[in-house]
């Protein structure tokens, strides 16, 4: 029994990293602004998670980010917004948890989360066709409310 | 924010020590209350931890590098792992008289279950599935009404809850009451898990395979040991 919890712990830990962070490339810088005008182009949904290397929470809800991004590819557009970290801590995160399969982007002051009326990290925003922001979520999101959500935006 | 989670676990706390409080001298040997409430409790707690545990290994997360990545629980439990650990911790801490605590503290299980789903309102998560039907309700700010599938579960399990201590009245056959709980729980896990919204794998599977196999084995102590029980002549 403690064999095969050793050997699935291992696994685990093998699994962890997906690719090396060296093949992320550098997250391009944002702004209020930039996510504005991002938001009232796009003709989808939008999910924009807010998160940080450092955050512990973040990292905890990372898989639930990159299970929710593959089912809803072709609906929903997905958004991160990385804030007041590195660049090398965001690759390192983006490669762990095998992020990149949507858009990062580097908010180096945190200015698009306190624009948008979130705080603290981290923040999942739900915004409608058009950039209309139907709900934050703050703190940890749960597959529920993930999905929940989702299914609000894709019903509007 | 995650004390929300908090609130559904006082709910719950509260309502299953209260149904053993009430079985105490009643249903239940009166002193035995303590010591079955030890036992779920501890088979509660180990229950959570060995679900979050499973659920960051299939995430890919190695929970020995990242120790403190278990307790945000609210990132997720495996249903699955989480059930057969609390049961199997609560049959091995009340192996002095398994059949006899089994069903001391099925029905205050089955309250605390109720009491987790019912804590919904606590962390306004009740919605599940959209509805017409006239008690459905809508989140704020939308238009889109839902059934409030969280309540429905709470119902289901408070309803057998309060079943259970009535049937246990009658006396039934030790385990009986312990088998036929867990059939209930999977039962309306079964029912109300298509109405929760949902990422990837679907485990009514797993639900409907743990209510089938929980009471057949309610059947088998009812049925089976009373045939063994009875004398020869009775059985011809």
């Amino acid at each position: 029994m403690a064999i095969a919890v050793l050997a699935s712990l291992s696994f685990a830990a093998c699994s962890g990293a997906a690719s090396p962070p060296g093949d992320i490339d550098p997250l391009e810088p944002t702004d209020p602004a930039a996510i504005e005008a991002l938001l009232s182009e796009t003709d989808r949904p939008t999910v924009l998670n807010v998160w940080a290397s450092w955050c512990a929470p973040c990292r905890s809800e990372a898989p639930l980010l990159r299970q929710a991004s593959a089912e809803f590819t072709d609906s929903v557009l997905f958004i991160g917004v990385d804030v007041r970290d590195t660049q090398d801590g965001a690759r390192s995160f983006i490669a762990e948890f095998d992020l990149n399969g949507f858009a990062h982007l580097f908010d180096q002051d945190g200015s698009v989360p306190a624009s948008l009326g979130g705080f603290g990290v981290p923040l999942t925003f739900f915004f409608a066709p058009g950039g209309d922001l139907v709900h934050l979520h703050s703190g940890v999101i749960d597959e529920r409310t993930m999905a929940l959500q989702i299914d609000e935006l894709l019903r509007r | 924010m995650e004390f929300t989670l908090l609130g559904s676990v006082a709910v719950a706390v509260v309502l299953m020590y209260g149904v053993l409080r009430f079985e105490g001298g009643r249903t239940n040997a009166a002193d035995c209350t303590r010591d079955v409430w030890d036992a779920l409790i501890t088979a509660a707690v180990i229950g959570v931890a060995v679900g979050r545990l499973a659920s960051m290994i299939q995430a890919g997360t190695n929970p020995i590098s990242h120790p403190g990545d278990i307790l945000i629980v609210r990132a997720g439990v495996d249903t699955v792992a989480a059930s057969v650990a609390a049961v199997t911790t609560y049959v091995v801490l009340t192996r002095s008289d398994p059949w006899w605590l089994a069903d001391a503290g099925a029905p205050a299980a089955l309250a605390g279950l109720a009491g987790w789903h019912g804590g919904c309102a606590v962390r306004d998560t009740c919605l599940g599935a959209p509805s017409d039907l006239p008690w459905a309700v809508a989140q704020a700010g939308s238009t889109i009404s839902r059934h409030p599938v969280e309540v429905y579960a709470a119902l289901l399990l408070g309803i057998a809850a309060v079943l259970f201590v009535w049937w246990k009245r009658h006396r039934p056959r030790p385990g009986v009451i312990a088998a036929i709980s867990v059939a209930a729980a999977a039962t309306a896990r079964w029912i109300t898990e298509p109405l929760r919204p949902g990422l990837g794998d679907d485990l009514s599977t797993w639900y409907a395979g743990a209510t089938v196999l929980a009471a057949a084995f309610g059947a088998w102590i009812t049925f089976a040991r009373r045939s063994r029980d009875a004398t020869p002549a009775e059985a011809d």
